[in-house]
């Protein structure tokens, strides 16, 4: 495999203008040496994993290029900077889409169209989702980290009293009810630490909403208004969940319970349920059984809708670019052509839990995967082959609206804002935006 | 001999000197001193502070190249209804920094002053809060705070009514929850401020005050707080700048939630420049900021000038 | 000397026990959250689940190690201990004669000195962050410890300077004025006899300005991007999301990052009760 990967990039690199062109620059035996940066804050062990199993991986090919990664505290913040200031690492990754949108905008991006002709990236990656990088007609970002959100439930605690887990948001609901007559918190949200949490929420209730995800897909491109009823009733439905007082037993304490410990209640058996992306089943193992000291496993289901429809929100965790003032384009297109490979991102996946970009990974030895993840991981390929995904807000919203999403929700459940007004304040940012261009590329339904 | 005779024309020579010398050491040498640290100021905070007037009248993503729209920004800011909750916001933040820290570093600071044994024990340990960085202290209160584990639950448990509540969940309570925890970060610093400051008044005010009869209270005002006056006032200044700054715990506590009753401008400011790539608008913002404070600092300088030594 | 002798046995006839009385309560406010964080530092994080604020159990001292190893602390301690020490050096040196020009010399244009300087402190460091980044990549002083001392010398220099001048004030101008008479030049006065005369000053400012040094963040990782550079702020910051579901090694990494300011604090305070009783400040 690794061997064959080799062959096409020199291939690609004979036939392409720009890179032969600058192959007397780096002769074979001057050791290249790349920079990247990656997020340290990000929890758990992710960094050091990815650090260990990606990067050395690619550095141990000998091939004459070393990437030197650092994991940096602040790594947005820094990276942004950076690029704004002329420098940055040469492989650049953002938080997402949108964000590696306005770095294309400002031009602080390289286009990678001709090295994805060259290295045949359109074959690799599932159809459209390179549409996702898109800026302006060129391709400046390569999607990673695939996620979606589900319904996790605590199994054991379901299984003990005879609990169901729900199909439409109307089992939900009812459900919530019951397991809060039982004395047990329906759901262990909290959004302490991160408070764009918000989004995960007010994101699943818009596109499970009656409308389902075409609606959102068609209020994205401006063929509907925000304002709908069947988005009013979603977050209707939402606040209604907040004031019975569901996420953590009420508004302050969803406000100021940290991660750990929510996740240590609801694997406890203290909270039932949790609305949350596959990112959480990378921790789940320090709240569930052993390890957390309790014999509690964890179930999961597809999100309820409106209808019972098994609907799947595409979220992409981040994205790699190459920083325009790169003396090393070149090597840095090789390095993300490796770690794009399914072998990479299964390895990354088996070994770190860090879900794949959009390659195909059969055939590749998964062993070691946590069971869930990759039954939710095969269940949202298929959703995603078929075209029939709903939308997160960090992925496909630009920047001032989804804020705007995750701030005034607040307001809503403060009681200071109706649903409707909440959703006409969010209409006017998200025209704003839409005319200055800012909506990242949605992949046509 | 010689010398008697060339007096006179010695003498205007040496007085053009004298003149010379005497321009210098009034006028250059101040000068000379404050240099070097002026241009190093100016050449991190001045130049790109100028860029930045310019980008509060563009719009500008913060990276790459901006487009001119004049005073558009700043007209957005005054119609901003989150513009105006958030300087509402700094100014309870300032109306709370003005009275509690300083209010209780005055007090310790003046009952610590008379006292010899213990004093270093006392001065350290009212001090140590200072020493830890935000995020730590930020994350010992949020544990502290916590109605389940932290002192509230304790007070719960001990049958006292009223703390089974997460106060920075609360949006009554959150802003001023936040305030209580860089409170007690704070003050003990503004202590040992103005303790140093009364170490310097002359004891033998103390004597005099005591031989005219007076009590505690009136030895502490009349010859303790116009002592460190200097001080307070310095301290008034610039609580008064840093409340308008005023970001870290904030910040790490609350992000501006919930439902807004913790947002102040400088969180404005960050969340407009680096979440929503609106760096034009989070420049007038900023500077919109500065300008309130140079209100107040004008104040200041204007009271100075009518003769008030601050 | 017998001023002050005098003065300290006429206050023993005040009744000092309403002072400690006070004075202990706010130890008490000041002190308890430490203790919790102290004992949290030693406790197993299961311990720290059933009994989160009282004392501890066991005495996990392998936190600490674990902490030192894993924060690379050995590394950061070290890059923080020299932009401290740079930068301490040059705000009380560059800082102090600003603030004898301001305070003795009837600067002319005091005034507008003045205001630049407050004006700048009270721009909030984002908005400058990008062009200052600009500029710094181009004198190659980004990822340059000497680079980010710079920076942190100009934004605590307002501070340092009016702290110092507002000390500088209250000293006697007796001295100064016979050493003018006695031929002295300026910059004899300033390091001969208002340097010594404000030492507590200069100690607290240096103090305050270490401290914001040490624990500064936004800056020291946006200018820093160099593992072998990284402040203790940042071991901290990786390591209490890596651990953040265990806050008793996070307490241990707390702990470690205060201890040195803590152990500089103590040693200086004996300088500074020192430097104020023989500094001769009898008025």
């Amino acid at each position: 495999m690794r061997k064959s990967l080799r062959a096409i990039a020199l291939a690609g690199m004979a036939a392409l203008t720009p890179l032969a062109m600058l192959a007397p620059a780096t002769q074979a035996q001057d050791n290249v040496e790349l920079t990247m940066w990656i997020e340290s804050t990000s929890g758990s062990d992710v960094a050091e994993c990815v650090q260990k199993n990606g990067v050395e991986a690619f550095n141990a090919q000998g091939n004459g290029i070393t990437v030197n990664t650092t994991l940096q505290a602040n790594w947005w913040d820094a990276t942004r900077t950076a690029i704004a200031g002329g420098a940055g690492p040469d492989i650049v990754g953002t938080p997402g889409p949108s964000f590696a949108m306005q770095l294309a905008l400002a031009g602080q991006l390289a286009p990678l169209d001709d090295y994805a002709k060259a290295l045949g990236w359109d074959e690799r990656f599932a159809a459209g989702s390179l549409d996702l990088g898109m800026a302006e007609g060129k391709l400046y970002s390569i999607p990673t980290e695939l996620e979606t959100l589900v319904l996790y439930y605590n199994k054991t605690l379901f299984e003990q009293h005879g609990w169901e887990p729900p199909k439409t948001l109307d089992d939900l609901m009812t459900l919530a009810a019951t397991i809060q007559e039982a004395g047990i918190i329906p759901f262990s949200h909290a959004n302490a630490e991160w408070r764009p949490a918000n989004e995960w929420y007010v994101g699943e209730m818009l596109n499970h909403s009656a409308g389902g995800p075409q609606k959102v897909y068609d209020a994205l491109v401006g063929n509907v208004e925000w304002t709908d009823p069947d988005f009013v009733a979603a977050i209707d439905l939402l606040n209604q969940m907040q004031q019975n007082g569901w996420f953590m037993g009420g508004l302050d304490r969803y406000y100021t319970t940290t991660f750990p410990e929510a996740g240590a209640m609801f694997g406890a058996g203290e909270a039932a349920m949790d609305i949350e992306g596959t990112w959480f089943l990378a921790d789940q193992e320090a709240y569930f059984g052993e390890e957390a000291g309790n014999s509690n496993e964890i179930g999961w289901t597809p999100m309820p809708s409106v209808s019972g429809e098994a609907i799947f929100d595409l979220g992409v965790g981040s994205t790699y670019s190459i920083n325009n003032n790169s003396q090393h384009k070149d090597e840095a297109a090789k390095f993300l052509d490796f770690w794009f490979s399914p072998e990479n991102q299964a390895r990354l996946l088996v070994a770190c839990g860090m879900v794949p970009a959009a390659v195909d990974l059969t055939g590749q030895d998964l062993t070691g995967v946590n069971p869930s993840l990759a039954e939710i991981l095969a269940a949202m390929n298929v959703a995603f082959a078929e075209g029939n995904y709903g939308y997160t807000t960090w992925t496909f919203w630009p920047p001032a609206s989804e804020t705007y999403l995750i701030e005034e929700i607040e307001r809503v459940w403060a009681g200071e804002i109706t649903p409707e007004e909440y959703l006409a304040g969010h209409q006017e940012k998200f025209d704003a935006e839409r005319t200055e261009g800012a909506v990242p590329p949605i992949p046509e339904r | 001999m010689q010398q008697t005779l060339t007096l006179p024309e010695g003498t205007i020579a040496s007085r053009k000197a004298d003149k010379r010398r005497a321009f210098f050491r009034r006028k250059v040498v101040p000068w000379l001193f404050v240099l070097p640290i002026l241009s190093i100021n100016i050449l991190v905070v001045a130049a790109p502070a100028f860029s930045s007037v310019y980008f509060s009248m563009t719009k500008w993503s913060g990276i790459g190249s901006a487009e001119w729209i004049g005073l558009a920004n700043y007209q957005a800011l005054l119609a901003d209804p989150g513009f105006h909750h958030a300087f509402m916001n700094n100014v309870l933040w300032l109306a709370m920094f003005l009275t509690v820290p300083i209010g209780m570093a005055l007090i310790a600071a003046s009952l610590l002053a008379p006292i010899r044994r213990g004093a270093i024990v006392f001065r350290l340990s009212l001090f140590i809060p200072y020493v830890l960085p935000s995020v730590v202290s930020a994350a010992l209160w949020r544990s502290l705070f916590s109605p389940d584990r932290g002192i509230p639950a304790l007070l719960t448990d001990m049958g006292i009514p009223g703390f089974d509540k997460a106060f920075l969940g609360d949006s009554r309570t959150a802003l001023p929850a936040i305030a209580f925890i860089d409170n007690w970060h704070w003050w003990g610093f503004l202590m040992v401020l103005f303790l140093a400051s009364m170490q310097n008044i002359p004891p033998d005010l103390y004597e005099s005050a005591r031989l005219d009869g007076a009590n505690r209270w009136q030895e502490f005002r009349d010859v303790t707080l116009p002592g460190i006056r200097p001080t307070i006032v310095f301290m008034i200044l610039m609580t008064t700048i840093w409340s308008f700054l005023t970001f870290d715990y904030i910040w790490i506590l609350t992000q501006g939630g919930p439902a807004r009753a913790t947002e102040v401008l400088a969180v404005l400011v960050f969340k407009e420049a680096f979440r929503n790539f609106n760096a034009g608008y989070a420049a007038a913002i900023g500077l919109t900021m500065s300008f309130f404070v140079g209100c107040v600092i004008a104040g200041f300088q204007v009271l100075r000038r009518r003769g008030w030594e601050i | 000397m017998s001023t002050t002798t005098l003065s300290r046995g006429k206050r023993r006839e005040i009744s000092l026990a309403p002072n400690y009385l006070v004075l202990l309560l706010l130890l008490g406010f000041a002190l308890g959250p430490l203790m919790v964080l102290v004992f949290n530092s030693l406790k197993t994080q299961a311990e720290i689940g059933s009994n989160p604020l009282g004392p501890p159990q066991s005495f996990m001292w392998e936190n600490f190690t674990k902490a030192w190893e894993v924060g690379n602390f050995a590394v950061t301690t070290r890059n923080s201990g020299i932009l401290v020490a740079v930068t301490v050096a040059a705000v009380l040196a560059l800082g102090g004669m600003a603030a004898y020009s301001l305070a003795k010399l009837d600067l002319p244009g005091a005034g507008l000195v003045t205001l630049y300087l407050l004006i700048g402190t009270s721009l909030p460091l984002q908005l400058f962050l990008v062009p200052l980044f600009f500029t710094w990549q181009r004198l190659g002083l980004v990822n340059n410890l000497l680079g980010l001392a710079i920076i942190y010398v100009a934004t605590n220099a307002p501070f340092a300077v009016f702290l110092l001048r507002s000390y500088m004030l209250q000293l006697p101008r007796d001295f100064e004025d016979a050493a003018r008479v006695d031929g002295a030049g300026e910059w004899q006065i300033f390091t001969g006899i208002v340097v010594p005369l404000s030492w507590p000053g200069f100690l607290t400012v240096g103090l305050v300005v270490a401290l914001s040094v040490w624990n500064e963040f936004l800056l020291a990782t946006v200018f820093l991007t160099d593992q072998e550079l990284f402040t203790v702020v940042t071991s901290y910051y990786n390591f209490s999301s890596r651990f953040s579901r265990d806050w008793s090694l996070t307490s241990a990494a707390a702990l470690m990052m205060i201890l040195p300011v803590v152990v500089i604090f103590l040693a200086l305070q004996r300088r500074f009760v020192e430097g104020l009783t023989q500094g001769g400040l009898k008025g």
